[in-house]
């Protein structure tokens, strides 16, 4: 018997239909991948199920029990747990009080009994194979342990069904599989969990079965062991796939425009590597291997203590990001919402912001003018906005990151930087994105391109430089580009660099 | 039927979409409406006299405004506002001029807000308690330096700096006059203080829609971690908002002497940087930055000024004054905050 049956759930926005006869199934002691392009109706979906939004119409079954209204209290009480992908931690708290928090044992008299809710903490961290100690602040722990305490945390109080956003973007590889063992150890005792996922290898790893759901409506589901990655993608996108792989294209390189010399800062050292026009390298590590550093590095956002950084031959008069955007360096940070995004602003003013600091010195705005910059970036980009006065935050996550490439586009920078450009925007948006940098390229701009996403660099890089704790461990050619390679590279399981792989 | 009730769903939406986004407009109306009824007889001077009473406010909200965008605040402008129109004083009491005065005015505004500034944008303080705390420093400097200050430089005042008719030599003053006319004239039955602050407002208004700087503002504000990655140095935006600020704490101490001829340090603009945070939040800017329009200012200094009014025409205690506008102030967040709400009920 399913422990979860939605069956033709329907739900409308102001009048805009967003599921439509959507089921989902989840069998007891099953992962179940939900796929779909971001705006699929995913978050909806599940939303709907944790009681955040009322459905419209259709059943939802949980443990045999059909739940007329569901509500967030409800949803809990059930035992169904969402794990957002932005976790839900009080950081200045123990790991204790935020597994009890709102929940916390009391002794007779008010006082809080933080002898058994320490023991409590440490069994369930035992039984669970988690090493975590309860009295840590939060704010101390790993992307991977703060994942790991959410899930510890829904356990503890009984969730049969866990919903993991997105679990794995803010993990490195070995966390990564440190997850998967617990994930694949509560299974087999029964618990189930909803996977959502934009990485292909993670979601044929872990899961059982899957949903595929487009535009708001129910595509497929089935069994993993009867698909292929292949397959699950272009459902998920629907007509037009495939033009994503093999948009590498070898071309003429120009001259050396970026040259970084013994260059050495905060997370990486002795950093030398020279990038000609037209050309793109990617970078890539573990997490914290020093590539994205580098990168914040070049770009002036973190200073680099030893070493230079040459443009066209000319070392970067001073550091710092003005520094390098007067030299013609742009960069595209991580983690678009943090970095990127200036949530109260139109379009437009978040397409010009940069431009506009180079330009200082005439204040008056034109507005015709950055209107015909914002035709040919939104022709050329086609980002898909209706207009460019609308609120930024109105476009999807591709949008947006078209927007931001558009901003310093329009620095007419001639290095770009970008650092895991990808992120969180959904498969045909990022088959976009590849195409779009393979044109920057032919137009002779000079990319750098870091990415913990391999099959990335296999669609647009020229070269790949791997890192390893802080340094350049190999340098491998278009040809040689694949996962596993740059897997034992960045691991430094390979021993073919001269010794320099023991500590 | 059916079209019926959309239209009239649709109209139910775009009302309330208004109200969202001009609310200051509409609180001003509704104060507007309430003093023109409670007036009896409403003249054109009256109506005047609530610009020249919303002046100084207004000018040091305007300020006040900008902060606010990027998201930080200043406590210290009403303290500065007697600290500088007290050494204003002393400068025209020993110069005699009128334009040195301003011009100290003006500079002495400046020194004051680049200290907030230098603290708040590249030491990183918390700007609440930066200018908590040079809001006790100036008003402290302001009341002790009456004290120690030669009396004839106090024009013969004592704990208030008053405008002297006669420099310490003894000359009668002809500035002091054309000081007075100044602050109390009127161009074509417009006092001349209002005129400034609508300039004013016309000015600011201007930079922080069509100019580079003035989106600068909004970027910090909405987001400070992306807009010093879009290349925006964050530090001197925020050191340019307080400096701006200082200037027109500056301007409006000039009108200040203007059209008081004195300064009292202990009551000269007590409470101002609260009158001065609530018409910026009355014009619908959001503290927390980023969100709001400049105009909304420039109605929020006038609403309040209304208020006055309209007790002064019920006869009521002024007391209560406070109070009323208090109350006022939760009323239309309340409003702000709720209506979004009512609007998405509206939507379904």
């Amino acid at each position: 018997m399913s422990l979860l049956e939605m069956s033709d759930i329907s739900k409308a926005f102001n009048g805009v239909t967003v599921l439509s006869g959507v089921s989902l199934n989840v069998e007891k002691g099953e992962v179940h991948a939900l796929l779909g392009e971001n705006g699929a109706g995913k978050s909806t979906l599940m939303n709907i199920l944790t009681g955040v939004y009322p459905k419209d119409t259709g059943t939802i079954t949980f443990d045999g029990e059909t739940i007329p209204a569901m509500t967030i209290p409800l949803s809990e009480q059930k035992g169904i747990a969402f794990v957002h992908q932005e976790l839900n931690l009080f950081n200045d708290l123990t790991v204790c009080d935020n597994i009890f928090m709102g929940k916390e044992y009391v002794k007779r008299g008010g006082m809080l009994d933080k002898r058994k809710m320490m023991k409590e903490a440490r069994e369930l961290f035992n039984s669970l194979g988690v090493d975590i100690d309860p009295t840590e602040t939060v704010s101390g722990l790993s992307a991977s342990k703060k994942q790991l305490l959410e899930i510890s945390k829904a356990l503890f109080f009984n969730a049969k069904l866990l919903i993991l956003d997105e679990p794995t973007t803010s993990l490195n590889n070995e966390e990564v599989d440190h997850l998967f063992s617990i994930v694949n150890g509560l299974k087999e005792q029964g618990t189930s969990f909803i996977f959502i996922s934009h990485k292909m290898p993670e979601i044929f790893r872990i899961s059982d079965r899957y949903t595929i759901l487009r535009n708001g409506r129910f595509i497929e589901t089935g069994k993993i062991a009867d698909t292929t990655p292949e397959q699950v993608a272009s459902k998920m996108v629907g007509e037009g796939f495939s033009a994503a792989a093999g948009s590498y294209t070898k071309r003429e390189l120009g001259d050396v425009v970026l040259k970084l010399d013994h260059l050495s800062g905060e997370g990486f050292s002795d950093i030398s590597l020279e990038a000609r026009k037209g050309e793109v390298i990617g970078l890539t590590g573990l997490q914290g291997s020093g590539s994205s550093e580098l990168l914040h590095s070049i770009f002036g956002v973190t200073r680099h203590t030893s070493g230079s950084i040459l443009v066209h031959g000319q070392p970067v008069s001073g550091q710092g990001i003005h520094s390098a955007m007067k030299a013609g360096i742009a960069l595209l940070p991580p983690n678009r919402k943090e970095n990127s995004v200036l949530p109260d602003m139109t379009i437009l003013e978040n397409m010009v912001a940069a431009e506009h600091t180079l330009s200082g010195n005439k204040q008056h705005i034109s507005v015709k003018r950055e209107l015909e910059k914002y035709e040919k970036y939104h022709e050329m980009l086609s980002i898909k906005a209706e207009s460019p006065l609308d609120p930024v935050i109105s476009l999807s996550g591709g949008n947006q990151q078209k927007v931001f490439i558009a901003r310093w586009l329009n620095t007419e920078a001639d290095i770009l930087l970008l650092d895991n450009p990808t992120q969180g925007i959904d498969i045909g948006a990022k088959a976009e994105i590849y195409h779009l940098i393979m044109e920057l390229a032919k137009s002779g701009k000079t990319i750098l391109i870091n990415t913990l996403e391999i099959p990335e660099l296999e669609k647009v890089a020229d070269s790949c430089a791997v890192f390893y704790n802080g340094s350049i461990i190999k340098t491998l050619p278009h040809e040689e580009i694949d996962e596993t390679t740059v897997m034992l590279y960045s691991t430094n399981a390979v021993d073919d660099n001269g010794g320099n792989n023991h500590e | 039927m059916n079209n019926a009730q959309a239209g009239s769903k649709k109209a139910g939406e775009n009302i309330l979409t208004f109200i969202g986004r001009h609310s200051y407009i509409v609180v001003f109306v509704l104060i507007f409406i309430v003093y023109m009824l409670t007036t009896s007889g409403l003249t054109w001077g009256g109506m005047m006299n609530i610009f020249r009473h919303s002046a100084v406010v207004g000018i040091i909200a305007l300020g006040m405004g900008l902060i606010c965008l990027t998201g930080e605040i200043d406590l210290s402008v009403g303290s500065m506002l007697a600290f500088d129109a007290g050494f204003s004083v002393v400068v025209f009491n020993k110069t005699g001029s009128i334009i040195l005065t301003l011009l100290f005015a003006l500079a002495f505004g400046v020194v004051c807000g680049l200290i907030n500034g230098l603290l708040v944008g590249y030491i990183q303080m918390p700007a609440f308690i930066v200018t908590l705390a040079t809001m006790l420093i100036y008003r402290s400097f302001a009341q002790y330096c009456c004290q120690r200050i030669d009396k004839v430089l106090l024009g013969g005042g004592s704990s208030v700096y008053k405008m002297s008719r006669k420099l310490p030599d003894g000359t009668e003053l002809a500035a002091y006059q054309r000081m007075y006319n100044f602050g109390n004239g009127k161009i074509a039955t417009l006092p001349i203080v209002g005129i400034i602050l609508i300039l004013l407002t016309i000015l600011f208004v201007y930079i922080s829609t069509s100019t580079k700087f003035g989106k600068k503002i909004y970027a910090v504000g909405s987001n400070t971690k992306g807009a010093q990655m879009a290349g925006i140095n964050v530090a001197k935006v925020k050191v340019a908002v307080f400096v701006i600020t200082g200037l027109l704490v500056g301007v409006s101490a000039f009108l200040w002497i203007s059209m008081n001829a004195s300064a009292d340090p202990a009551t000269t603009g007590n409470s101002y940087e609260m009158y001065a945070i609530a018409a910026v939040v009355l014009g619908g800017i959001s503290m927390s930055g980023g969100k709001g329009r400049v105009l909304g200012i420039f109605f929020g200094a006038l609403s309040y000024t209304v208020i006055d009014k309209i007790i002064v025409a019920l006869k009521m205690d002024s007391l209560i004054n406070n109070a009323i506008k208090g109350i006022i102030l939760i009323i239309v967040i309340m409003v702000q905050i709720v209506g979004p709400k009512v609007r998405a009920r509206f939507k379904k």
